[in-house]
């Protein structure tokens, strides 16, 4: 079989090949095909399950240390101030890495408030279109909304049980803790799912943007 | 923000107050630092966009941001700039501190005279939201978290009078300390509700202040009586 030829297009004569197919075709593949191995750390970024290990991690950490703190405060600390301040700042921290870390590292979304000249605020909410390599993997994102979704409604029962079981002193905590959770989850459900009428009535009716005049939160 | 100027044309605003998505292609200018969450040694003037590095939002942004507030509310004067970036790590920041230094040093005695951890909390914030839910019904028009950030900051007078007032009384508790602690509390008192009010009055109808401000007057009198009725074990 004659070799296939220069990729500069030039007219060959035609090359009879043994199994009978057009050597057209044997010319377009060995012009097309370009062997790109990229670069090994690629390629392991592309297969691996989770992309952004640390950030997996401390989506759930502050969460899970929260919750486990406040159930097993006894344990640690015979002082309530302390467990209170500790179960605070890890909302806080936690708060403050979903929002501004995890949420675009693992699923590509983020949400903020700014406020222009004019001193109006507005709720910006924006999510990634164009996928890199270095882009969440599944695993990521299943993780990301089972830890936002999940550890609101536990705090939820938290609220309950403090409330009927009378101690009162928490009820800050876990009403600190759900809104601060709740906001979250808030926030990147309505980037996940933005743009879409029934969001942004269901927010019009629950904020009441149409009773209080020239406001906005 | 320069990635403010680049991206607030393409973010679509519905005048409603619901945000319509736009989706938007990465900036990527710096390298996304996913795997330093605390801060290294390093720059990151060029990160913009949503894959801005991580370094940057913790060491550049949030710190710097909450160090200028704090100096703004020492030198209180009219400046958009402040209302504008507003942020809750001050606030919750003082009001921790505060309620600290009001415990009195025995964390779960039942018997202690001042009022508990949890009471002063829930009284710094809750009586921040009714303050910003009555100018706001008063036709304020300040947002909502601009409002509970300015209040917030302005109790930082009265916590480093908390802490003048806990040093007094290391010394001793006599006449002499309680009118040390009187003055130093009145003025710390004044000088929280002439900074809260330089912030906040500006955005009402000139014929609302006085309702507006009064509230404020009210609040931060409260905690100021709390400071001054401090009594250690």
């Amino acid at each position: 079989m004659k070799p296939a030829g220069t990729a500069g297009g030039a007219r060959l004569p035609r090359a009879v090949r043994a199994d009978g197919l057009p050597p057209q075709a044997l010319l377009d593949d060995t012009e097309d095909v370009s062997l790109d191995f990229g670069s090994e750390e690629e390629l392991a970024l592309q297969k691996a399950r989770i992309r952004h290990p640390l950030a997996t991690f401390f989506h759930l950490f502050f969460r899970v240390s929260a919750i486990v703190t406040y159930l097993f405060c006894d344990w640690f600390s015979n002082s309530f101030v302390a467990c209170f301040v500790t179960i605070l700042l890890l909302l806080s921290f936690d708060f403050w890495s979903v929002k501004n870390v995890t949420g675009r590292l693992l699923v590509g979304l983020r949400w903020w408030n700014q406020i222009d000249e004019d001193g109006k605020s507005h709720w910006v909410f924006e999510a990634k279109r164009v996928p890199t390599i270095a882009a969440s993997t599944e695993a990521e994102a299943r993780i990301f909304w089972l830890g936002l979704i999940i550890c609101p409604v536990i705090w939820t029962m938290f609220f309950f049980s403090t409330l009927f079981s009378l101690k009162l002193k928490w009820l800050a905590l876990v009403i600190a803790g759900i809104s601060l959770q709740t906001a979250n989850l808030y926030g990147y459900i309505h980037c996940k799912l933005g743009g879409q009428k029934t969001i942004s009535r269901v927010t019009s009716r629950l904020f009441g943007t149409t009773d209080v005049p020239k406001s906005e939160y | 923000m320069l990635w403010l100027l680049r991206n607030v044309g393409k973010a679509v605003i519905v005048a409603e107050g619901a945000t319509e998505l736009v989706g938007l292609d990465p900036l990527l200018i710096c390298h996304p630092c996913s795997f330093c969450l605390f801060a290294l040694a390093g720059s990151c003037n060029s990160c913009e966009g949503i894959n801005e590095s991580v370094l940057c939002l913790f060491q550049m942004r949030d710190l710097k941001a909450v160090g200028k507030k704090f100096v703004h509310v020492m030198y209180p004067r009219k400046s958009s700039a402040l209302l504008r970036d507003w942020d809750l790590w001050g606030p919750l920041v003082l009001c921790v501190s505060l309620a600290l230094m009001l415990q009195g040093g025995s964390a779960d005695s039942k018997d202690d005279g001042g009022p508990q951890f949890a009471e002063v909390f829930v009284i710094i914030w809750f009586g921040a939201v009714v303050i910003t839910l009555n100018s706001k019904l008063l036709g304020g028009t300040i947002s909502f978290f601009q409002s509970l950030c300015v209040l917030g900051y302005c109790v930082m007078p009265l916590t480093v009078a908390m802490l003048v007032c806990r040093l007094v009384l290391l010394a001793g508790a006599g006449t002499v300390s309680f009118i040390i602690r009187l003055i130093v509390v009145g003025a710390m008192f004044a000088w929280s509700t002439l900074a809260s009010t330089a912030f906040l009055a500006d955005s009402q109808p000139p014929n609302r202040k006085a309702l507006v401000v009064y509230p404020i007057f009210l609040f931060y009198f409260v905690i100021s009586w709390m400071i001054l009725t401090f009594t250690p074990q």
